[in-house]
């Protein structure tokens, strides 16, 4: 791993807090992680575990009722403590985000082009000409076709695979330095998401960013991550690089996951049933927030909660029983499954 | 069901959160009294119909409020009884105009909606129609065909006020038509029927009742208009339209004839506010995204 | 899911078609169609769990809701073991029929009535086809219950007081109530958590045997449906382009769109090495697919012949069917 570079993204015991009318809701609750230049970072978890609410956490696009603590560090700036005009020259600039539904994300009443031109004339002081012709080097540059004509229609005239296209360059378009992709192809057909992750890995190879990429998707996870952090009801159970985390789980949430998911590649005689559901936010269990159905649950579960620790090199787990997950790992590898 | 019993107070502990519902509902209480107690506040004389404000006095000035007239006196009647039975005219229109044309409405807009295709495009073009109708004009022409009376006005107002509704319904029915729950009591073999009266009116009447109390004061209002302007009830009636029209004459000489404008125009606007904030109130606690 | 097929036949499909119209203008006249399902075949066997996968607009729900009867189909024949041609019933034979195949929706916030409680949810379709009365409908709700894993003390609940994965149960149990031969699943489990997706899986595999019921399973999730079904066909644009038992398909797939769609499915291991094959460019427009085989413009393997022949599905091995001029 690249624990020689610096990182280029640094979160730390980040925490977002809601107030609600019915209480407080804690929907990042401690989590850490850094994001090395050049690499793919992504975050895992069901809805609800507080992936998306972290990316906007770093965005500073929460409301006024969320209460952001912790530290975030890009580039060595203290983003948090950064004034309102300073934040915003580094939004869509050095770290752009692109959203899960590209009809709505897209302003449906300005064409697609001048949203695009909108992020390069604010960053870059082009004229309006110039940015004009960046567009369309955009637009060509994610693979739409007739990039010339495509730049004065509006979002609703392009397929979805097209938006989402529009959507990344925009994001790129002023070369950003993090690029989070908030659920980037879950709301496409399975086609055109194989054509977006393409499109994604050979524009990271060519503009050299790092990307985090936040999705339930495991095997997205598998195809673009180099690392994983995995998130159940606001903090991180299990953090490791992906071959390592699909290989070798320690976590009995990521364990159980794994086991969960239908595969292509394996046959599975029964899906492994994760019981139970994710708990209401405004009523988190005491002790570890999975105990409530997690399989090796003991006492000790019930009342404490586990720390992050690190259970091998580069590999951090938040869990008191971790061998027991080995034990079963071990069973199921003797039987016909993984 | 005890179930019932708990959802039903959760929402009426919701309900009473807001404090203008609160103020809304309290309104509402003390007009309600008002207009039980009215024979019993100012008892009308016997044998007369007590809807007709007994004459004060015969000169034709109007006179200040005093002890034994405590609103004052203008055309002659006396406003405090006025306002106190008027409250009972009020409600009489608000309701039965409200409710009757709600009732058009919802069977409209249901018929139209159900058997779609030319039958909704007939019966939505005639509402189109009504709707297009200046109220005010229309309200005054029905009056001047029918003639003065407070039974005529709400005959007016009834004719020329479902419309609301029934586009409302009409699109709610539309919109539930598509929704997964009306697609499988279809796939299960329930009548047409059984589907619109079961499962799509309850999730869309709500939206309508919470019109219909929002539209209660505005129809006292109009009513009020009509009144004032001569068209409404007959003169003397117990109806805070009816006293404002008196008004009209002295429309120049405010110092003398203020009371006669803000006394009726205080309960009209007190009472639309009360309906106006228990409609909000009520839209509020009916909305399901809530939960 | 069971082994051994019964080889009867309990659903025969012929040339289904479902065009919905589109209209313009003052007068409302058609103008144009658009072409969801384009003459579909295929035969359901009893006890088998038959899965249609397919891309948006493929035509895959539009193809369940129109032997649901819940469209009017616009051509096509479909013999339902006992009822005749399904897609030609009316009045109470339709009725009679609605017993025997049911259907579990997509969207568990959509497809329950906010404002019945479960109890009454689950037994009108028993009450209606009159299946049960008096205090034999209450017993017959909790066994229901507890056979798709809910607890009997919630029977008087509304809907909102359950998660998404409780109320496609619900929705089960509903389904379940008529006592049907054939459930249609239109997307059941799209629209959970991967952890909630799994447990309902399960759910359906268990009952299946012990209800004796045969799946049409509808999804876009290839891994899903690869882990439930039997046989499958994969459909594009309106048209079902292959069609076999699930090993073959994986292992074999014949047409160059099974072949894509296979590749395009990320898996959840880092390691694996896999040949992609990316297609280019967007699924066209149902409104007015392109001639010949549909799926030409996207071809990687396209000829002259692709853009003014369509293809005939036929049988190229045992029980494999495929639409393509270019099989290996």
């Amino acid at each position: 791993m690249n624990k020689d570079k610096r990182p280029l993204l640094e979160v730390k015991d980040l925490t977002t807090y809601f107030h609600t009318e019915d209480g407080l809701v804690k929907a990042v609750d401690g989590i850490s992680y850094e994001v090395f230049p050049g690499e793919t970072l992504g975050i895992v978890g069901e809805s609800g575990c507080g992936k998306s609410v972290n990316a906007l956490s770093i965005m500073r696009l929460l409301e006024s009722n969320a209460d952001v603590g912790g530290s975030i560090s890009f580039e060595g700036q203290s983003l948090p403590e950064l004034s309102e005009r300073k934040m915003r020259g580094i939004r869509g600039n050095d770290i752009a985000m692109i959203f899960q539904e590209p009809m709505t994300a897209l302003n449906p009443v300005f064409t697609v082009g001048n949203q695009i031109e909108e992020a390069i004339i604010l960053h870059q002081n082009k004229s309006q000409d110039e940015a004009h012709k960046m567009a369309i080097d955009m637009l060509r540059k994610v693979g739409i076709p007739e990039p010339t004509k495509r730049v004065d229609e509006y979002p609703h005239e392009l397929s979805g695979g097209m938006r989402q296209r529009a959507m990344i360059a925009m994001a790129l378009s002023c070369n950003p330095r993090v690029l989070i992709a908030d659920e980037p192809t879950t709301a496409l057909d399975v086609t055109i998401q194989a054509q977006i992750l393409e499109l994604m890995k050979s524009l990271q190879d060519e503009y050299g960013m790092s990307i985090i990429m936040i999705t339930h998707d495991l095997g997205v996870i598998a195809e673009v991550a180099d690392r994983v952090v995995v998130m159940y009801a606001g903090k991180v159970v299990e953090y490791a690089d992906a071959v390592t985390l699909f290989k070798n789980p320690k976590h009995p949430y990521t364990w159980g996951l794994l086991n969960a998911i239908p595969r292509l590649d394996i046959e599975q005689d029964t899906l492994y049933n994760i019981p139970g559901v994710v708990p209401d936010p405004l009523h988190f269990p005491e002790g570890c927030k999975f105990n409530t159905r997690c399989t090796f649950c003991e006492e000790r579960c019930k009342k404490e909660e586990p720390e992050l620790i690190e259970v091998e090199k580069n590999h951090y787990a938040r869990c008191f029983f971790i061998e027991k997950v080995e034990k079963e790992k071990a069973k199921t590898k003797a039987g016909e499954n993984l | 069901m005890s179930v019932k019993k708990t959802e039903f107070k959760r929402m009426i502990r919701r309900y009473f959160k807001i404090p203008t519902n609160v103020l809304g509902t309290l309104l509402l209480i003390i007009f309600i009294i008002i207009a039980i107690l009215a024979p019993v506040i100012c008892p009308p004389k016997a044998g007369a119909d007590p809807f007709k404000i007994p004459i004060a006095t015969w000169s034709a000035a109007p006179v200040a409020p005093t002890a034994d007239h405590p609103f004052g006196i203008i055309g002659g009647r006396d406003i405090f009884y006025g306002v106190i039975w008027g409250t009972r005219s009020a409600f009489k229109i608000g309701l039965v105009v409200s409710l009757i044309s709600a009732l058009i409405g919802v069977v409209v807009g249901s018929i139209s909606s159900y058997f779609g295709g030319w039958v909704d495009e007939i019966m939505m073009r005639i509402t189109d129609i009504f709707m297009s109708i200046p109220f005010l004009v229309a309200a005054m022409i029905m009056t001047t065909i029918l003639g003065k009376g407070l039974d005529k006005v709400m005959v007016a107002l009834i004719i020329f006020g479902w419309m609301r509704v029934a586009r409302l319904i009409r699109g709610n029915i539309l919109q539930a038509k598509s929704e997964q729950y009306v697609l499988a009591a279809k796939a299960l073999g329930i009548p047409d029927w059984k589907i619109i009266v079961k499962h799509i009116l309850p999730n869309t009447i709500f939206p309508v009742l919470v019109q219909v109390s929002m539209r209660i004061g505005s129809l006292v209002i109009t009513a009020a208009a009509l009144s004032f302007l001569g068209v409404g009830a007959e003169p003397g009636y117990a109806d805070w339209g009816t006293i404002l029209s008196y008004s009209r004459n002295w429309m120049t000489e405010l110092d003398k004839s203020w009371f006669a404008i803000l006394y009726p125009g205080t309960a009209m606007v007190l009472f639309v506010l009360a309906w106006n904030l228990v409609g909000d109130g009520l839209r509020d606690t009916f909305d399901p995204k809530m939960k | 899911m069971i082994n051994q097929k019964d080889k009867e036949i309990l659903l025969e499909v012929k040339d289904m078609v479902k065009y919905f119209p589109i209209r313009a203008g003052v007068f409302k006249r058609v103008v144009a169609h658009v072409k969801a399902v384009d003459g579909v075949n295929f035969n359901v066997f009893k006890g088998e769990t038959f899965g249609l996968v397919g891309e948006s607009g493929c035509g895959k729900t539009t193809a369940g809701m129109t032997l649901m009867r819940l469209y009017d189909a616009t051509a096509g024949k479909a013999s339902f073991k006992g009822h005749g041609d399904l897609l030609q019933l009316k009045g109470t034979a339709l009725r009679n029929m609605r017993k025997d195949i049911q259907m579990i929706f997509q969207d568990p916030y959509s497809s329950l009535n906010p404002r019945m409680r479960v109890k009454n949810i689950i037994a009108e379709g028993m009450l209606t086809h009159n299946l049960a009365k008096g205090s034999e409908v209450n017993d017959k709700v909790a066994d229901l219950m507890q056979k798709v894993g809910l607890s009997t003390d919630h029977m008087y609940r509304f809907p909102h007081e359950f998660s998404g994965g409780q109320r496609q149960r619900i929705g089960i149990a509903r389904a379940l109530a008529v006592n049907p031969d054939m459930i249609v699943c239109d997307e059941a489990v799209s629209a959970l958590d991967v952890s909630i997706q799994a447990q309902v899986i399960n759910l359906l595999n268990d009952i299946q045997e012990e209800f004796g019921l045969t799946y049409i399973f509808i999804a876009h999730d290839l891994a899903v449906v690869k882990h439930i079904s039997d046989r499958i066909a994969v459909m594009y644009l309106g048209k079902i382009v292959e069609m076999t038992d699930k090993h073959s398909l994986f292992d074999n797939p014949l047409h160059p769109y099974t072949k894509a769609l296979i590749s395009a499915i990320p898996i959840p291991d880092p390691t694996y090495d896999k040949k992609r094959v990316i297609l280019e460019g967007d699924v066209p427009s149902p409104i007015n697919p392109p001639s010949g085989c549909r799926f030409h413009t996207r071809c990687p393997i396209a000829q002259d012949i692709c853009s003014k022949e369509d293809p005939v599905f036929e049988e190229k091995k045992d029980g494999h069917f495929v639409a393509c001029h270019f099989v290996e």
